[in-house]
């Protein structure tokens, strides 16, 4: 029997090395083949997204007008679903199996690829650049070269019910302080003033953001960002903190909302219903409405993050996201047709028809939106002083998530402001350092 | 005479060299029947593993070719981060709550359906129907029961006058209330191992028991619970390991945020691998949970076969 086990255990340490040496081989070799273009040759080119719905319709169609231009070419589209889609994507990069085309956040997320020469430099491609606008673009730029093309343009806005609004005697507020007094005022009408379903920790985020902004100015970020003598332990940081912690003990969100997830509904549901009179919230809740519950829609209004009175930022300053932003794989095999891919999934049409069904604005010039919200949001966009994009995004993937944590713990007051920014700026310091 | 027993011997060599011979040869023929099995085994479990413990001495992003070989960095990093601890101790919860509550909740069960009640048919339907649903339905659905203005938990406790619980919001509760849905959804699934185990107990011992003059109670202590120890070992070796590796309610009910309240170790290494980029630290914190696991299960083997000493069973 001894004799037996040794000859298992050997077959099974072999077999272990057997298929450690065959994963490293594979990546030496296959680089060599090259892109055969122009040849009647069929050829599949894959495309990861994230985006269920309409938005993936949209996608469709751009991906049928380019089969319809190169009929040798098959485009196959692949759905992930959000959560399940950042896991994915590293697991694949790594390997041999990386979609030819894929779409991202940009930011910090996409830098981790370029960094690790995972992704094609567009810069030189051919790509007309002047198509897009120019701040959307620097979200997937880095060190001047460019990684991905952007599509959409998410804003950050408050929705609300302009019914609650005109029974309760309140104006759209203007300033801060005027939010402030309908959140009192709502309150005291036995609503919830503003709806917020922070499990997934980025609704709170939008709430820290816009605040800094509006206080410090966009140049806080910035430089505190680029390390150029900011610091995310700035004064601007703590006072926003405050700010945050100060809506939460005059209880203008809904109870509980720590331990509510998103995308399961229930803040949407408080809207729906108008037990809540108002929600931060991107374009794409436009998108909700339309498919949960229609009938809101007439009593819906928008409106931007109020001016702070005694703050230094721009009142025209908007936070806005961009997704999705295609980027093409250093593995894949057929890197000019995947850049003609990118360029149809930006072009003019594709992005009217993402405008129009999404509800959400593009960072394409010359496209005309039909829909009134994204009208509203495109005027916003193009009235702002500056756009900030979402600090969850736009970090090195620590840092980011960090934020998200350290605002989680604001909002359920177990963190202290200052303690919060402090525990930034102390990670923000030990990465720069590596 | 001598000759005869000279002979015998050489026969007997013989028939011990040809016995070997036709020994390694069934060797050969298991190897073969075992060979599919072993290359499965090989490929999805032991590759994985080993590759994980070579992983966790690198500093790596996990999709850079190149990667920094570090040593034991990642491990010492590890054990002075407070996420890990705070993930520890809360899997250690769960291993406390899947032992002492699921255990006794589904021997509970099973002895229910044991008995002779009325409705049983449809009491095991009820019993077992909570571990037939996928984890994420069953996390979506109390995430709802858990909704701290509409749900039907703090409905009823309003009903008795109790005050609304911000449930999965608060620092012990979400634990707490997760734990709680935890035991709900496995306990049926220890109550199957039981029922099984019931069945096989002789009825012969319960009568001469009942001869002895034993009552109910006396008969489940003396007869019953005895019987079930194999069982119990098990389903601890089982319900220790499974919450150690636990990652999908704890994800679906509470997000992936470590150094939040309800960090465990399942999605503290999702977050650190996927979301942060740190392939090499994830690996680590992978290799320390199957290290723990391994450990645990060691310890509760020895336990295990020390009482079978004691108990004069081999």
């Amino acid at each position: 029997m001894k004799s037996l086990k040794a000859i298992m255990a050997f077959v099974m340490v072999l077999g272990v090395f057997l298929l450690a040496a065959c994963g490293q081989e594979k990546t030496s070799t296959s680089k060599e083949e090259s892109s055969s273009k122009g040849s009647d040759e069929k050829i599949t080119l894959n495309l990861w997204h994230f985006d269920p719905g309409k938005r993936e319709e949209v996608y469709f169609k751009a991906i049928e007008r380019f089969e319809k231009e190169h009929p040798n070419v098959t485009v196959k589209p692949l759905l992930i679903p959000n959560d399940k889609y950042k896991q994915r994507l590293v697991v694949a990069m790594a390997g041999k199996n990386a979609p030819d085309v894929f779409a991202s956040w940009g930011g910090g997320y996409l830098q981790e690829f370029a960094d690790s020469d995972k992704l094609v430099d567009l810069t030189d491609k051919d790509i007309d650049y002047s198509r897009f606008v120019d701040v959307a673009l620097e979200n997937s730029k880095f060190g001047d070269k460019v990684y991905g093309l952007p599509l959409g343009i998410s804003t950050y806005q408050f929705y609300y019910n302009k019914e609650i609004f005109e029974k309760n005697g309140i104006e759209v507020p203007k300033t801060y302080n005027e939010l402030l007094e309908s959140i009192d005022v709502l309150k005291k009408a036995g609503l919830y003033p503003i709806a917020l379903a922070n499990q997934p920790q980025w609704p709170g985020a939008f709430y820290l953001m816009y605040l800094a902004d509006r206080i410090g100015g966009e140049d806080v970020f910035k430089s505190a960002y680029n390390r150029e003598g900011g610091s995310f332990a700035d004064s601007t940081y703590v006072k926003a903190g405050e700010m945050i912690q100060d809506l939460v003990d005059r209880e203008a969100f809904n109870p509980g909302f720590n331990g509510l997830p998103y995308d399961a509904g229930a803040a949407r549901q408080m809207i729906y219903t108008g037990k809540a009179a108002m929600m931060l919230m991107t374009s794409g809740f436009v998108n909700n409405v339309r498919d949960e519950f229609p009938e809101f829609e007439k009593k819906m209004g928008v409106f931007q993050f109020p001016a702070l009175e005694d703050g230094k930022g721009d009142s025209t300053n908007i936070s806005a996201g961009i997704s999705p932003v295609w980027s093409i794989s250093k593995s894949s095999k057929q890197q000019e047709l995947s850049v003609e891919l990118i360029n149809e999934l930006t072009s003019v049409e594709t992005g009217t028809a993402y405008a129009d069904m999404s509800g959400t604005p593009v960072a394409i010039k010359g496209v005309e939106p039909k829909d009134e919200y994204v009208k509203t949001f495109t005027e916003w966009i193009n009235a702002a002083n500056s756009i900030q994009f979402p600090y969850d995004q736009t970090l090195a993937p620590e840092l980011a998530q960090l934020h998200k944590e350290t605002t989680f713990k604001l909002f359920g007051k177990t963190m202290t402001p200052k303690e919060a920014a402090e525990a930034m700026e102390k990670k923000a310091a030990e990465l720069e350092k590596k | 005479m001598k000759a005869a027993a000279e002979v015998n011997s050489m026969n007997l060599l013989d028939i011990n060299t040809v016995k070997r011979k036709e020994k390694s040869k069934q060797k050969l023929v298991i190897l073969s029947f075992m060979f599919m099995a072993l290359f499965v085994y090989t490929l999805f479990i032991l590759y994985p593993i080993i590759s994980t413990f070579i992983y966790s001495f690198y500093d790596w992003n996990g999709i850079e070719t190149n990667r920094a070989f570090v040593g034991f960095a990642n491990y010492s990093e590890l054990f002075s981060d407070p996420t890990f601890w705070q993930s520890l101790t809360n899997n250690f919860y769960l291993v406390g709550v899947s032992v002492f509550v699921q255990i006794p909740l589904g021997l509970m069960m099973a002895l229910v359906l044991n008995s002779n009640i009325k409705g049983q048919k449809l009491l095991n339907v009820i019993f077992f129907l909570p571990y037939l649903m996928s984890t994420v339905a069953v996390g979506l659905l109390w995430v709802f029961m858990f909704d701290p203005t509409n749900g039907p938990i703090n409905k009823t406790l309003n009903s008795f006058g109790i005050e609304s619980v911000t449930w999965l919001a608060g620092s012990p509760s979400a634990l707490i209330a997760i734990l709680i849905v935890m035991a709900w959804q496995f306990a049926p699934f220890y109550m199957i191992l039981f029922k099984a185990a019931l069945v096989g107990i002789p009825e012969e011992l319960y009568e001469a028991a009942g001869m002895d003059g034993a009552n109910d109670i006396q008969k489940f202590f003396y007869v019953t619970l005895p019987s079930l120890i194999p069982i119990l070992i098990s389903s601890s070796v089982l319900a220790i390991v499974g919450s150690l590796k636990t990652f999908d309610l704890f994800y679906v009910m509470s997000g992936s945020g470590a150094g939040t309240s309800t960090a465990i170790l399942g999605t503290f290494m999702y977050e650190e691998t996927f979301v942060n980029f740190r392939m090499g630290y994830g690996s680590t914190i992978a290799a320390m949970m199957f290290i723990i696991a391994l450990i645990c299960v060691v310890i509760i083997q020895v336990i295990d076969s020390i009482q079978k000493r004691k108990r004069g069973l081999s």
